[in-house]
């Protein structure tokens, strides 16, 4: 290994550890699941910082372990899934993967506003949504629990929902985007300090998603939140994120800011997916998807770089030593030995000039 | 930033009222078509009940009518005493037959019961029903919260040894037939090791009325048959249960719920109230085979309901009670069902919004 120790950097992690950090900072977190063949690693020595005011884009292929990841924030990995190592610390809150009972219960949807994948059904069946809501607002303890009604309303009001009527609805009378959305007011009307998003638009059209978005980059704005984003589409990360981590077998291989990140990829990876989308310039016919398939938990090699059975550029060395995280750039950091020594290739010829 | 503004809730009301009345017009729809289905039921039983008595061997109308004749009654008189007792004479064309015993029907005319001479069919029925429908009410009601209670826990603790125990005692006795739940049960506590008494619903030798005496013979005497049903039944209950919450365990809102730091009591009423659900369309299935049931569960115990009372009539070849019993029950099992699919209709808004 040639890493230079001055290069070191933690992936995911935007801020230097030594200032004051306000948001939700994961360190050295692992997570396994017990299957068949023993308990494998789904999410494996993640380093992540969600820091308020900053919206994160997580991007990776389906099964990569995001959703898990973000599970993990909350500490509600499900079983046969678990933590075994590291930590999820909120600032002015503590270890939330140390934490139990009614203390963890007051973070979640208290703190941590959590919009997941399916929330086309995360509503009770049998209630009015202005019931659940008010089953939140009593949950967690708020004084006046119709007040939050109030929010909420204006909330969906915001989103372009007609408030008086999702608000005395049923989950069976809303359409599959109003479902979202009204999700997403689940998780702000508390106001959360964290806003995690699992695939947020899979439900929506390209008008709506679009819409939505920008609503939540408003709130994200005006409440200062740490919001992360999670999807498999690069374009929505292009849109919203001021910094975008890329997860690939449960590790994260890159981080940076957008910008950075969509432009300069260091990993091979980034740049196979940025391949495989339509260029917003518009040739779809320029896409090229991306080989191989993504693996699954039984063949995550556990030594070496997970990327290199689908990497035009591996080298020896990738299926033996573990690809130390080195700093690419002003923060913005990658796994991958090509990026670490001199045997680097650059990916264009202009760059190496330049 | 809690919000300070004026509760709007309060106008939330203003626009659902429309939403709101399409419901209950669903609903009142949904309840009409159910009653008119039942009804058309209870005819089509009535009808079907009318013609096998008339297409019984040897016309039991017409020897009704020839004993009459052969004990020397004026024909006039045999007549009018055949008709009082079957609501109809198999002297008219059929069609009028029909008409008259539909007429009598309708004033709740069941006919006079042959083996209790000179008795109406009506009166015998009605005083034998109370005692079916307080056992079988009471047999659903003890197999439901048993079955239920342990499907629950069976689900929750799926992976345990107590679930698997639970889920055994469910097959195993989803497996016994009523009959054989009955005689068992009889034999064990009555013979065996007597601890219940035996027979008739309380014991001659209190009064009945208002006082502890009677009452307390009332329910040892219930004991056995209502547990007959109930443990007939209980596998039923469980089995269903268990599959229901273990579906509604994996359903997304109830992780959701979670996720959001809804309260344990919170979550476990959403858990609860909707694995509940489905069971309502069981419970109709449940009482029609309890009702059926009491064939048997009554003529093991020797209880006067109207299980024992329809057996009873098919023995003495008393055909106007046998029919009139037979519509009982068959009514009996009708208006359950519309009952339970009412409650459904109450409790799932998905149901109530629907038209029909
Ligand atoms: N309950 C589970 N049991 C076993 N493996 C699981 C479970 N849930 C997820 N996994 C596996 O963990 C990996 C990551 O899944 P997930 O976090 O859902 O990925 P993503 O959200 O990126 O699509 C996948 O390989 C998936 O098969
Ligand atoms: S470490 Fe090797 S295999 Fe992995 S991405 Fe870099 S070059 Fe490819
Ligand atoms: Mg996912």
């Amino acid at each position: 290994m040639r890493r230079r120790p001055s290069r070191a950097a933690h992936l995911g992690s935007g801020a230097g550890d030594t200032e004051e950090f306000e948001g939700l900072r994961v360190r050295g977190l692992t997570i396994v699941y017990g299957t068949e063949a023993g308990e494998l690693a789904a999410v494996r020595q993640v380093d992540l910082d969600l820091q308020a005011g900053t919206i994160t884009g997580l991007v990776g292929e389906s099964g990569s372990g995001k959703s898990t990841l973000a599970l993990a924030m909350l500490n509600a990995v499900p079983s046969p899934g678990r933590i075994t190592a590291g930590s999820v610390t909120m600032s002015g809150i503590g270890d939330i993967t140390r934490l139990r009972g009614r203390a963890l219960r007051e973070v979640r949807g208290g703190v941590l506003g959590y919009v997941f994948q399916a929330s086309q059904n995360s509503l009770n069946p049998l209630k009015r949504v202005g019931a659940q809501l008010l089953d939140l607002a009593r949950s967690h303890g708020v004084p006046q629990p119709r007040l939050i009604l109030g929010e909420a309303q204006r909330l969906c009001e915001r989103m372009g929902l007609d408030a008086t009527r999702v608000l005395s609805s049923y989950q069976h009378e809303l359409s599959g985007g109003m479902r979202q959305r009204v999700g997403i007011v689940f998780a702000l009307v508390l106001n959360a300090k964290v806003l995690i998003l699992d695939e947020p638009t899979t439900a929506l059209d390209m008008l709506s998603q679009a819409a939505v978005l920008q609503v939540v980059r408003e709130i994200h704005a005006e409440r200062r939140l740490a919001t992360v984003v999670i999807t498999h589409d690069i374009a929505v990360v292009a849109e919203m994120a001021d910094r975008v981590v890329v997860t690939y077998a449960g590790r994260i291989v890159e981080s940076g800011a957008t910008g950075d990140v969509l432009r300069h990829a260091a990993h091979p990876y980034t740049r196979a997916l940025l391949r495989s989308i339509p260029r917003i310039s518009g040739d779809i016919s320029a896409a090229e998807p991306l080989p191989g398939r993504p693996p699954d938990l039984a063949s995550i090699p556990t030594v070496g770089c997970v990327f290199r059975a689908r990497c035009p550029l591996a080298l020896p060395i990738c299926s033996e030593v573990d690809p130390a995280t080195v700093s690419v750039g002003p923060g913005h950091a990658t796994a991958c030995h090509l990026a670490a020594g001199p045997l680097a290739v650059p990916e264009r010829t202009e760059e190496v000039a330049g | 930033m809690v919000p300070a503004s004026p509760p709007i809730a309060a106008q939330s009301t203003g626009r659902g009222a429309g939403a709101r009345r399409r419901r209950l017009k669903g609903v009142a729809r949904r309840l009409g078509a159910r009653i008119v289905a039942a009804l058309v039921m209870i005819w089509a039983v009535a009808t079907l009940t009318f013609f096998l008595v008339h297409a019984l061997p040897g016309n039991p109308v017409q020897v009704q009518y020839e004993t009459l004749i052969s004990h020397g009654v004026p024909p006039a008189q045999a007549l009018k005493e055949t008709r009082i007792i079957y609501g109809f004479v198999s002297h008219e064309p059929v069609v009028s037959q029909y008409g008259s015993y539909l007429w009598q029907l309708i004033h709740l005319n069941l006919g006079k019961s042959i083996s209790y001479s000179g008795v109406s069919v009506s009166h015998l029925v009605l005083s034998a029903a109370p005692w079916t429908v307080i056992l079988v009410l009471s047999g659903v009601l003890v197999s439901f919260l048993l079955g239920v209670l342990a499907g629950a826990v069976a689900a929750v603790r799926r992976t345990s040894k107590l679930g698997d125990l639970l889920s055994v005692s469910g097959s195993l006795l989803h497996g016994i037939p009523q009959f054989v739940m009955a005689v068992l049960l009889a034999y064990v506590f009555t013979t065996l090791l007597p601890v219940f008494p035996f027979g008739a619903p309380y014991n001659i030798t209190v009064t009945p009325g208002w006082n502890l005496g009677y009452i307390g013979s009332l329910v040892t005497h219930a004991v056995l048959p209502v547990f007959a049903y109930a443990l007939s039944s209980y596998g039923g209950w469980m089995l269903s249960m268990k599959s229901s919450v273990v579906s509604v365990l994996g359903d997304d809102f109830v992780l959701a719920a979670e996720l959001r730091g809804l309260k344990p009591l919170t979550q476990l009423r959403y858990v609860a109230r909707n694995a509940l659900l489905p069971l309502f369309t069981v419970l109709a299935l449940s009482i029609g085979f309890m009702f059926g049931g009491s064939i048997f569960i009554e003529d093991v115990f020797d209880y006067p309901g109207l299980g024992h009372l329809l057996l009873a009539s098919i023995s003495a070849r008393d055909y106007p009670l046998m029919s009139g019993t037979f519509l009982l029950i068959t009514v009996a099992v009708i208006l359950s069902n519309l009952l339970a699919d009412l409650l459904y209709t109450l409790i799932d808004p998905r149901v109530r919004g629907q038209a029909s």
